[in-house]
């Protein structure tokens, strides 16, 4: 049995546009893969399908060696957690109510579910705010509560839907280090984004590198190590930019430039 | 602590309900207390608790603090098989208030099931759910129309009559007919409360952590039906309870659900018998249909406390 998240060929079609185009992917514990692409390429639709929330016309999306949709809601939260764009609140719960949530998938005490979010709440440095409710958080407040609720669910793999869309810088580089840490700790993480320049948040300087999956119009347009040498120039293909990789501080950061080289 | 008080407060009332209202004399007493007041004191706490608690899980469920049984479709169709069993019922069988309570229980559960399998569906916003259940309530609302005006007066008076929501009892049976029902919904939508509780971010990403989002949504909607129907086919469609309560809870108590949920079970069963006594000595030697005092009661209350946390 292949342990991890592996996509197989999948395909999805949605009002005579191909959304998906026979993508195969893996995730095994222990990778940071990050799908990058250009708004429409079809990375949610990707990270939906990963997640038995949306059911291929074609291929399989496997965790663990079992089709997905066919786990049941527990058996696949015991496995994958999921971290949105942005935290959903509807009601003014508290932080700690939301984090208790996470632990639903577990067959244990009120009590015991809120040791375990107060834990959590602690790891991410929001013990402070566990009482407040969540609606009047700030976004960076609010993420970390997410991040909490991640930790929480207690998974081996990881989806990361654009978690910092909605973060000042100063967030950004907490979440992605935050993930970083998951990640050389021996999780499988999945993350999706259009920003390609907060994966060296994650990517600590002298250790291994993320993975980058390319991602155009439904299909795989390649695989590099976040380290290839011709990184910058296929993310520019993708967007349609110029872009070049330079290194500050030993980080790899990616500039995107007008193609013609002067102005636009 | 809030919530021992207002546990307290809420028996206390339920208690006292029963000894509100016109005196009595001394030979009539016995019948009076314990065959009428007792009896209507008991029934408004069932129906009050179970349709509280109905629109507290509806509005968890649709995310939506408009969504209760009167909005999507469950009273409509109540309202409709009753106002069949009237005017049918009332050329076959006079007086027959069991066939009424059927046919609405019969009405309710339909309009509900319709709704409860759109809902059931695969990719179903639940905002579509509430505009099928306002669709239905539309039609069903429209067919009672048809009935009415082809009813004669004597079959208008007892629809209207029914329409307004009433508490009529008297004796035990109506009790002991709802218990079952009220018990069954209520013990059910209780227990999903955990699940309830995930819903609060969403469905899908409820559904993420674990939660099997259709079946807790058909079973929710189909227990919720399953009470509503019972109430409402005993005591016509009591205006606002379901959305006024779970309000009043939330604004006083919070929105946790662990606290919401049970909240409006004692909170409504307070709250109806409170407005049934009130309903005995408003105007002196005659007795208002108990649904225009929920509404006369509840609105302001709710409108206050509305205004109250805007400031």
């Amino acid at each position: 049995m292949t342990t991890g998240l592996t996509l197989d060929a999948v395909t999805v079609r949605a009002r005579g546009r191909t959304l998906l185009d026979c993508v195969s992917l893996r995730v095994a514990p222990g990778d940071f893969v990050a799908i990058v692409g250009p708004n429409g390429a079809g990375k949610s639709t990707l990270l939906r399908v990963a997640l038995g929330l949306l059911r291929p016309d074609s291929g399989h999306a496997l965790v663990d060696g079992q089709d997905v949709s066919e786990l049941s809601p527990r058996e696949r939260a015991a496995r994958l957690a999921w971290l949105p764009q942005r935290l959903e609140a509807a009601e003014p719960i508290t932080a700690l109510e939301q984090v208790v949530s996470a632990r639903y998938r577990f067959p244990e005490s009120r009590r015991a579910s809120e040791t375990a979010a107060h834990k959590a709440l602690a790891e991410v440095g929001a013990g402070s705010f566990a009482m407040r409710p969540i609606t009047e958080l700030s976004g960076g407040e609010r993420q970390r509560v997410a991040v909490a609720g991640l930790l929480a669910q207690e998974t081996p793999l990881v989806l990361l839907d654009e978690p910092a869309n909605f973060l000042d810088p100063a967030h950004q580089l907490e979440l992605y280090t935050r993930m970083g840490h998951l990640w050389r700790a021996g999780r499988g993480i999945l993350c999706v984004t259009h920003d390609v320049n907060v994966l060296s948040h994650a990517h600590a300087p002298g250790t291994r590198a993320p993975r980058v999956v390319g991602l155009f119009q439904g299909r795989v347009a390649f695989e590099l190590s976040h380290d290839a040498p011709d990184l910058g120039e296929r993310l520019g293909e993708l967007f349609g930019v110029r872009m070049l990789a330079t290194a500050v501080d030993g980080h790899r950061v990616f500039v995107g430039l007008p193609r013609s080289g002067g102005a636009p | 602590m809030k919530v021992w008080i207002l546990l307290a407060v809420c028996l206390a009332a339920c208690a006292v309900a029963p000894f509100i209202g016109p005196g009595f004399s001394a030979d009539s007493a016995d019948f009076i207390f314990w065959q009428l007041r007792v009896p209507r004191t008991l029934m408004a706490m069932l129906v009050g608790g179970t349709l509280s608690l109905v629109g507290a899980v509806y509005q968890s469920l649709f995310a939506n603090p408009l969504a209760a049984p009167s909005t999507v479709g469950t009273t409509a169709g109540a309202t409709l098989g009753a106002l069949v069993a009237i005017i049918l019922g009332a050329r076959l069988a006079p007086g027959g208030l069991p066939l009424i309570t059927a046919a609405a229980f019969v009405g309710a559960l339909g309009v509900s099931l319709v709704v409860a399998a759109i809902a059931a569906g695969r990719r179903v916003r639940m905002n579509d759910v509430v505009l099928a259940g306002i669709a239905c309530s539309m039609a069903a609302g429209a067919l009672a129309t048809g009935l009415q005006f082809s009813a004669d007066s004597a079959e208008l008076m007892a629809a209207t009559r029914w329409s307004l929501g009433h508490l009529p009892q008297v004796g035990y049976s109506g009790v002991l007919l709802l218990t079952p029902f009220a018990a069954v919904t209520v013990v059910g939508l209780l227990a999903l409360t955990r699940a309830l509780e995930v819903f609060i971010a969403g469905e899908e990403h409820a559904e993420s952590q674990g939660v099997p989002v259709r079946r807790v949504r058909t079973v929710a909607i189909g227990l919720g039906a399953l009470g509503v129907a019972a109430c409402v086919a005993w005591c016509g469609p009591i205006a606002f309870v379901e959305l006024i309560v779970p309000h009043l809870v939330r604004r006083t108590l919070g929105v946790s659900r662990r606290v919401l949920l049970p909240g409006s079970v004692v909170v409504g069963a307070a709250f109806l018998a409170l407005c049934d006594a009130s309903a005995r000595v408003i105007l002196p030697g005659r007795e208002l249909p108990v649904g225009v005092v929920t509404a006369a009661l509840g609105a302001p209350l709710l409108v206050s406390l509305v205004a109250r946390s805007r400031s």
